[in-house]
């Protein structure tokens, strides 16, 4: 009888919740998110919106969250998220955490840099941090990740482990954040190409032309597959999808090859992001946007809050490659000593990435 | 016999009217486009290769390799075609049957010739993939198939269903779930399937028993069912994925023999247990429709509620009986949206693949063989954005993204004809 109460009571919130259908928004209050988190949180409250892709893509959002948390469980500050189901939800999520009075709000997205700046703009006394967006001082401190850095050597990796001699990638869509990894991922191959007089070809992109497939979805996982399973048709052996949460599917085709396609996760090291699909994860380009995010908030904390843009490199830490883990035996230690030069030569610049997409700060 | 019936049933005087004659000539004009765009364009010309690939995976041992022709006069060919179908058409005097034929024989032409203009020069890419965009065009198919049997039952019995999309998410949602807890795929099925019936149950009980608005009624259920899937994903799938939203899915089925016909074997004949249920399900429903003693009944109901009644038919026992039973079907295509395909449950993963199966069903006046026709020509067009991205033909991606909603404006027009509804469709049935 119990259960059948708890039946119907989970029905009628689903009705509640189909009812205001216009602002299906969820929200954690930062109560229970403290009372998991078990630490004794300062009084700072630091407030994020994620983008469309929900708190648990798997990537980015889930990224900034762990972030959030990370700032959390340090004691520094007490959080919580608003999830926006679409983009018309943004300003009006970002005005409801204004009323709520957060301290800090943290947005994630470039999407989302106009309902940002528009907010800054009028509420001048408060913070805001954006992940994968400028700086607009004097309130709104940018994250950005020069992923074609990290990207750069993901392509290198997949260039010399593929076997058929085609790569592939596909983005969620045609922005910047997302092309840029893309970018990344075409030049390190043909810089693989050009040290190996190889012709080792990328599907699914073409920094030149700017031509390439997209989603036009983070969330579509069944898109994803069956994006994956063209490029396996067209005799691609890796697939790189810059995708969110639709790059799920991706994974799913690639398990479900039996071998005949792997692939190269992005944001999140995949091996623990996407336990379920570690057998097929060469590794992954990584964007650290947990640790910046961490730091804003406990900067903002501790009274340091600074517009200063915050550029993630392969130099400071905030881009690169996660650990091959199941892949470990199967990389040559040849391809593994090349991939530490490249790394030192993008450092030191000898090595150039000429994407558009960079972001400057 | 009179010389106004001779008149009528005259060669001349049937080819000659304005239904065939416009969209005859509609389909000869686009044809001869065809021929200046894909046969004469830049792309296909200096002797440029076609190139299509033959495998699924063409980096398999064995598998068959690519192959390639000219271009230009394959292209320019296929468009002849196309103008030769559609003068025909206009002109000729042909009963509906040899007519449907042509209007086959146009659309498969002019897609050959799109695509023989799309590989033109990618042989060094891999070109399009022949198998590779069959493949994908029936797995997109799969669902808009079962939405529209599901919509053909109810509508054919007198009840409109616009919530194929909460059903779709319900049977997504609770066979992604069950399956995980289970680890069974048939438990996920057979539970994905129910709750498709459930929220059928309640559409049949609202519209039949509380006689509200049905077109209204099924965006409120839609709304129902996505706001419970989102609310219970973020309470419990997303936070607990480990114990509820990681499936296990169907393994293709691999049938020895068919399986190893080039080209179109591995598409039709390796793949999971939900597709050749798919098409099981259309024949029965084929048959059953228009051979039995219940497709029979459920017409009747559909179009003449009370004259079905005067002979002894139960009126509201078929619609509840048969929405429920749709309910099923539609449950299935969530089903194959999750297990099916790719595993987990994400929130509103159906995307509005409800709403094009109920397009598909009308395109497919109201029967399965003309609906799977519909959703494999959408599936198609849905597909292609992927197959052809990475070719770099100089359509853009939102171009391509259009082409589901293109092919359904100019199929319903090139069809012509009258597309009706069942007559009783969203009338509720009163007994006076």
């Amino acid at each position: 009888m119990k259960q059948t109460r708890f039946v119907a009571a989970l029905a009628v919130v689903g009705l509640a919740a189909a009812a205001c259908g216009s602002k299906p928004v969820t929200t954690t209050s930062g109560a229970s998110a403290a009372a998991s988190g078990g630490a004794s949180a300062g009084n700072f409250t630091a407030c994020m919106v994620t983008d469309t892709g929900g708190i648990d893509d798997h990537s980015f959002n889930s990224a900034a969250w762990a972030g959030m948390q990370k700032a959390q469980s340090d004691g520094k500050a007490t959080v919580s998220f608003v999830q926006s189901a679409t983009e018309n939800q943004y300003t009006s999520n970002i005005s409801s955490l204004l009323s709520k009075g957060c301290k800090l709000i943290v947005t994630v997205g470039g999407l989302m840099a106009d309902a940002t700046t528009a907010s800054a703009k009028v509420h001048t006394s408060q913070d805001y941090t954006i992940v994968d967006s400028g700086s607009v001082p004097p309130n709104v401190k940018g994250l950005q990740f020069n992923t074609a850095q990290g990207a750069f050597l993901g392509g290198y990796l997949a260039a010399g482990y593929s076997k058929s001699g085609k790569v592939a990638t596909f983005g969620g869509l045609n922005i910047a954040p997302v092309t840029v990894y893309m970018d990344g991922f075409w030049e390190g191959v043909q810089y693989y190409n050009s040290k190996h007089a190889t012709h080792v070809q990328v599907l699914g992109w073409n920094e030149t032309t700017r031509q390439g497939s997209f989603a036009q979805s983070f969330t579509d996982q069944n898109v994803g597959k069956q994006l994956a399973a063209g490029f396996l048709s067209q005799g691609a052996d890796i697939v790189f999808p810059v995708a969110g949460g639709t790059g799920l599917g991706a994974l799913a085709e690639a398990q479900q090859s039996n071998g005949a396609m792997n692939a190269i996760w992005v944001d999140t090291d995949g091996f623990t992001a996407a336990p379920q699909y570690a057998n097929v994860l060469i590794t992954s380009v990584l964007k650290g946007i947990s640790d910046a995010v961490t730091k804003s908030v406990e900067d903002a904390a501790s009274g340091n809050f600074n517009a200063t843009a915050y550029v993630g490199t392969l130099a400071n830490g905030g881009t690169g490659l996660a650990p091959y883990h199941n892949f470990e035996g199967k990389i040559p230690a040849s391809l593994t000593s090349e991939l530490t030069q490249v790394k030192q030569g993008i450092i030191s610049g000898s090595i150039t990435i000429k994407s558009k997409a960079q972001p400057t700060g | 016999m009179t010389a106004t019936a001779a008149e009528l049933t005259a060669p001349a005087a049937r080819g000659l009217d304005r239904a065939r004659l416009i969209p005859g000539l509609a389909q000869a004009a686009v044809g001869a486009y065809a021929l200046w765009a894909f046969g004469l364009g830049a792309r296909t010309a200096s002797g440029a290769k076609a190139a299509v690939g033959m495998a699924l995976n063409p980096n398999a041992p064995g598998a068959l390799g690519m192959q390639t022709f000219p271009a230009a006069p394959v292209a320019i060919a296929l468009s002849l075609v196309c103008v030769v179908c559609g003068v025909a058409r206009a002109f000729a005097p042909l009963g509906p049957a040899a007519r449907r034929g042509l209007t086959v024989g146009y659309v498969v032409s002019f897609v050959l010739a799109f695509l023989v203009w799309a590989s033109a020069g990618t042989s060094t890419l891999g070109g399009v993939s022949l198998p590779g965009v069959l493949n994908n065009t029936l797995i997109v198919s799969v669902p808009l198939i079962l939405g529209a049997l599901c919509g053909i039952i109810c509508e054919r019995s007198g009840v409109v269903n616009v919530a194929i999309e909460g059903q779709f998410l319900f049977g997504a949602f609770s066979s992604a779930m069950a399956a995980t807890m289970s680890g069974s795929v048939w438990i996920g099925l057979v539970v994905g399937a129910l709750s498709g019936a459930l929220l059928g149950s309640l559409l049949a009980v609202l519209a039949n028993r509380y006689h509200i608005e049905q077109v209204v009624l099924g965006v409120v259920l839609n709304l129902f069912a996505l706001g419970l899937t989102n609310f219970l994903y973020d309470k419990l799938l997303s936070p607990k994925a480990a114990e509820f939203n990681q499936p296990p899915v169907f393994q293709a089925i691999r049938i020895p023999g068919l399986a190893d016909i080039p080209v179109i074997g591995p598409v039709l004949f390796d793949q999971n247990i939900l597709f050749y249920l798919t098409f099981l399900i259309i024949a029965v429903l084929q048959v059953g429709l228009f051979r039995t003693r219940w497709g029979l009944r459920t017409r009747a109901v559909g179009e003449h509620p009370r004259a079905a009644d005067t002979v002894g038919i139960k009126v509201l026992g078929t619609r509840y009986r048969n929405v429920v039973m749709a309910g099923l079907i539609s449950g299935l295509g969530g089903v194959w949206l999750t297990i099916g395909q790719v595993g987990s449950f994400t929130t509103n993963m159906s995307a509005g693949k409800g709403f094009i199966a109920l397009a598909a069903l009308i395109v497919g006046r109201w029967s399965p063989v003309g609906a799977l026709g519909a959703a494999l020509l959408f599936g198609f067009a849905g597909g292609l954005n992927n197959a052809l991205a990475p070719l770099g033909t100089p359509l853009p991606g939102q171009v391509l993204s259009m082409a589901p909603y293109l092919a359904t404006v100019f199929v319903v027009a090139s069809l012509g004809g009258i597309v009706r509804a069942p007559a009783a469709e969203n009338q509720p049935y009163v007994k006076d």
